[in-house]
C-alpha cells in the first residue's frame, strides 16, 4: 500500500509539473554555484599569474599558488546557502502538495474508506517526497561533478566524491525536514493558504531569525583574533549560546562546510553532534505527521481554499 | 449470504457534546436498495461515515456483512464501496489514472483490466483518457460510481448521489443503481433528499429525525400504510410532522 500511495503521488507531482520545476530549480542553483565558484577560481588564478609575472620581472621567486592549497570542493561552497534558502522552499512545496490536495478536495474520504492504514498513508507520502528530493540531489550532484570536471580538467578524487555524496546526503535529510514542515502545517491548518504561509514562517525563523539570535548578535566571535567586546557572562548571551546547538540551519551549514572541507576543521564526532538536531527534528516531525493523520477526521475534510 | 448486509444496534455518535445519532437500530438485508431519508443535519451522513469506517461511533455497534466497523475495519472496507456527496478526484489526472489508484487501494489484482471493465460497464470507456478536471458533474458522478464498484463490493454506500445532477443525469444514475443491484447483486444504501427517485429505485426506506430512526419499512408496505397520502413526499412530510 505504501508503494501504491508513493507511486501515485509521484505521478501526481509529474502531472502538476512540480517535479520538473523542482528539478529545474535545484539544477539551476547548482549551475549558479558552479559558475560562481569557477568565476572566483579564474579571478584568483588571474591575479596570481599577474603577480608571478610582476615578481619575475623583479627577479623574485613567486610563492606557491594559494588556490591550489584550497580544497577542491570549496568551489561549491555556495551550494550550502542555496540548499538552506531555495532548496528548503522547494521541499516545503513538495511536502505541502503531498497531503494538501487530499485534504482540500475530500479525496482523503475515498482513500480511508479503503483498506489503507493511516501510518502507511503518511509513509507513502513521505516516500514520494523523499524520492523527488533524492532525484533532485542526484541531479545536483551530477552537475557539481561536471562543474568540477570542467574547472579542474580532471575527475574529482575518490575522497572528494565521497565528500560530495556525504554533502548531498546531508542536504537531502535537511530538505526532508522542510518537506515534513510543509506536510504538518497542512494537517494543522483549516485553510491551504494559511498552511503554506505558516510553513514559510517556520522557514524564515529557522533560516534567518534563529541564526541571527544565536550567532548573528555577536559577529565578532567569528573573527578569532579579535577579542569579543561583549561579555559572554551576560544572561542574554548565555541564552543565545545555549540555543545555538538547536539552530538547525546553522548546524547544517557548519556540518556541510565540514563535509566539503570549506569550514574550520573539527573532529568527526563534533560534526555528528551537529547533525543530530536535524535527525531529531526529522524523527519528531515524522511522528507528528503520523499522529496528525491518525487524529484527523477526513470525513469532514475540506480546506477552505 | 448469512446474516444481514447491515446491522446497526443502539448506534450513537456525538460531535463534541452534541448528540448526532441517538441509539439507532436498523437492519438491511442483502439485495435491498435502501433509501435513508431525513432533513439536513438529521445525521444521515454521520451514519454513512460510521458504516464506511471513516469515523468511530461513540456508542452502540454497527456491522457490515457481519463485520464490526470498529473491530474489523479491514474486512468492512473490503466489502463496501463508497460514493461521497461531492465527488472530487485528482483533476490533473485522467479518469483511468484516478481509477487505477483506487483499484490498487482496494486490493484489485489487475487494476488496469478492472478499470477498463468497470468503465465499459458504466458506458464510460470514452472518459478513460480524459482529465477529470474537465468533467461535468454527471461525468464526475459516473467516475465516482466506477471508483466505488471497482472491487465489486457487496454493499454500496451513496451519499446524496443525485446532488447537482440534471434530470438526464438523475435518470442515468437511477438506471445504474438498478443494474448494480439486479445484475451484480449489490446491496445499496443511499442517503437522499429526492423522494421521487426513492419511490422509483428503492425497495425499502428509513427516516431519520434529529438522530433518531423514526421509520423503517419496504416501499410497498409504506404506501399501503398511508393510503390517504398521494405520494412518498406526502408520506415523508407527515412522518416529519408527527415526529416534530
Amino acid at each position: 500500500m505504501i508503494a501504491t500511495i508513493a507511486s501515485h503521488q509521484l505521478l501526481s507531482l509529474r502531472r502538476q509539473r512540480v517535479f520538473a520545476v523542482s528539478m529545474g530549480v535545484l539544477v539551476a542553483v547548482t549551475v549558479m554555484a558552479g559558475i560562481l565558484g569557477w568565476s572566483s577560481h579564474r579571478t584568483i588564478i588571474g591575479v596570481y599569474d599577474e603577480a608571478v609575472k610582476l615578481l619575475a620581472t623583479r627577479g623574485e621567486t613567486a610563492p606557491p599558488n594559494p588556490f591550489l592549497l584550497k580544497p577542491t570542493l570549496s568551489m561549491l561552497s555556495n551550494m550550502v546557502i542555496y540548499i538552506t534558502l531555495i532548496g528548503a522552499l522547494v521541499a516545503i512545496v513538495i511536502g505541502h502538495l503531498s497531503v494538501g490536495e487530499d485534504k482540500a478536495t475530500g479525496i482523503g474520504r475515498l482513500i480511508f474508506s479503503r483498506e489503507v492504514s493511516r501510518t502507511d498513508y503518511v509513509v507513502g507520502k513521505l516516500t514520494s517526497s523523499a524520492i523527488v528530493l533524492a532525484i533532485g540531489m542526484v541531479a545536483s550532484a551530477l552537475v557539481s561533478v561536471s562543474a568540477l570536471l570542467i574547472v579542474n580538467k580532471s575527475m574529482p578524487s575518490g575522497g572528494d566524491l565521497i565528500r560530495l555524496i556525504g554533502f548531498y546526503g546531508l542536504s537531502w535529510l535537511y530538505l526532508m525536514v522542510f518537506a515534513l514542515i510543509g506536510m504538518v502545517t497542512v494537517l494543522l491548518s483549516h485553510r491551504r493558504s494559511l498552511a503554506l504561509l505558516s510553513a514559510l514562517g517556520v522557514w524564515l525563523v529557522v533560516t534567518f531569525a534563529l541564526p541571527q539570535f544565536t550567532s548573528g548578535l555577536r559577529p565578532s566571535t567569528a573573527l578569532n583574533p579579535i577579542i569579543d567586546p561583549v561579555s559572554t557572562s551576560q544572561t542574554f548571551f548565555k541564552v543565545t549560546a545555549n540555543a545555538r546547538p538547536y539552530s538547525v540551519a546553522e548546524q547544517f551549514k557548519a556540518a556541510a562546510g565540514r563535509v566539503l572541507q570549506t569550514a574550520t576543521a573539527e573532529s568527526g564526532g563534533a560534526t555528528i553532534v551537529r547533525i543530530l538536531p536535524i535527525v531529531g527534528l526529522f524523527v519528531l516531525l515524522t511522528l507528528a505527521a503520523i499522529r496528525l493523520v491518525h487524529r484527523h477526521d477526513f470525513s469532514r475534510s475540506n480546506l477552505g481554499d | 449470504m448469512a446474516g444481514p448486509a447491515i446491522e446497526i444496534i443502539g448506534l450513537e455518535h456525538r460531535y463534541d457534546a452534541e448528540p448526532v445519532l441517538r441509539g439507532i437500530d436498523l437492519t438491511i438485508e442483502h439485495g435491498e436498495v435502501f433509501g435513508f431519508l431525513g432533513h439536513n443535519g438529521a445525521g444521515k451522513t454521520t451514519a454513512v461515515n460510521i458504516l464506511t469506517t471513516l469515523i468511530t461511533p461513540t456508542g452502540g455497534t454497527a456491522r457490515v456483512c457481519g463485520h464490526d466497523v470498529v473491530a474489523n475495519r479491514d474486512e468492512v472496507t473490503r466489502s463496501i464501496g463508497y460514493l461521497p456527496c461531492e465527488v472530487r478526484m485528482y483533476g490533473h489526472m485522467t479518469a483511468a489514472e484516478n481509477l487505477e489508484f483506487f483499484a490498487k487501494l482496494s486490493g484489485v489484482a489487475d487494476a488496469r483490466a478492472a478499470v477498463a471493465e468497470t468503465l465499459a460497464y458504466l458506458d464510460g470507456a470514452d472518459l478513460a483518457n480524459r482529465k477529470v478536471g474537465s468533467f461535468s458533474t454527471g461525468m464526475r458522478q459516473r467516475i465516482g460510481i466506477a471508483q466505488a464498484m471497482l472491487h465489486r463490493p457487496k454493499v454500496l454506500f451513496l451519499d446524496e448521489p443525485t446532488a447537482g445532477l440534471d434530470p438526464v443525469g438523475v435518470r442515468q444514475l437511477r438506471d445504474t443503481i438498478r443494474r448494480l443491484n439486479s445484475e451484480l447483486g449489490m446491496t445499496v444504501f443511499m442517503n437522499t433528499h429526492l423522494l421521487s427517485e426513492v419511490a422509483k429505485v428503492c425497495t425499502s426506506i428509513g427516516v431519520l429525525n434529529r438522530g433518531e430512526l423514526i421509520y423503517k419499512d419496504s416501499i410497498e408496505a409504506t404506501i399501503a400504510r398511508f393510503p390517504d397520502e398521494a405520494s412518498l413526499e406526502d408520506i415523508y412530510v407527515r412522518m416529519e410532522d408527527t415526529a416534530a
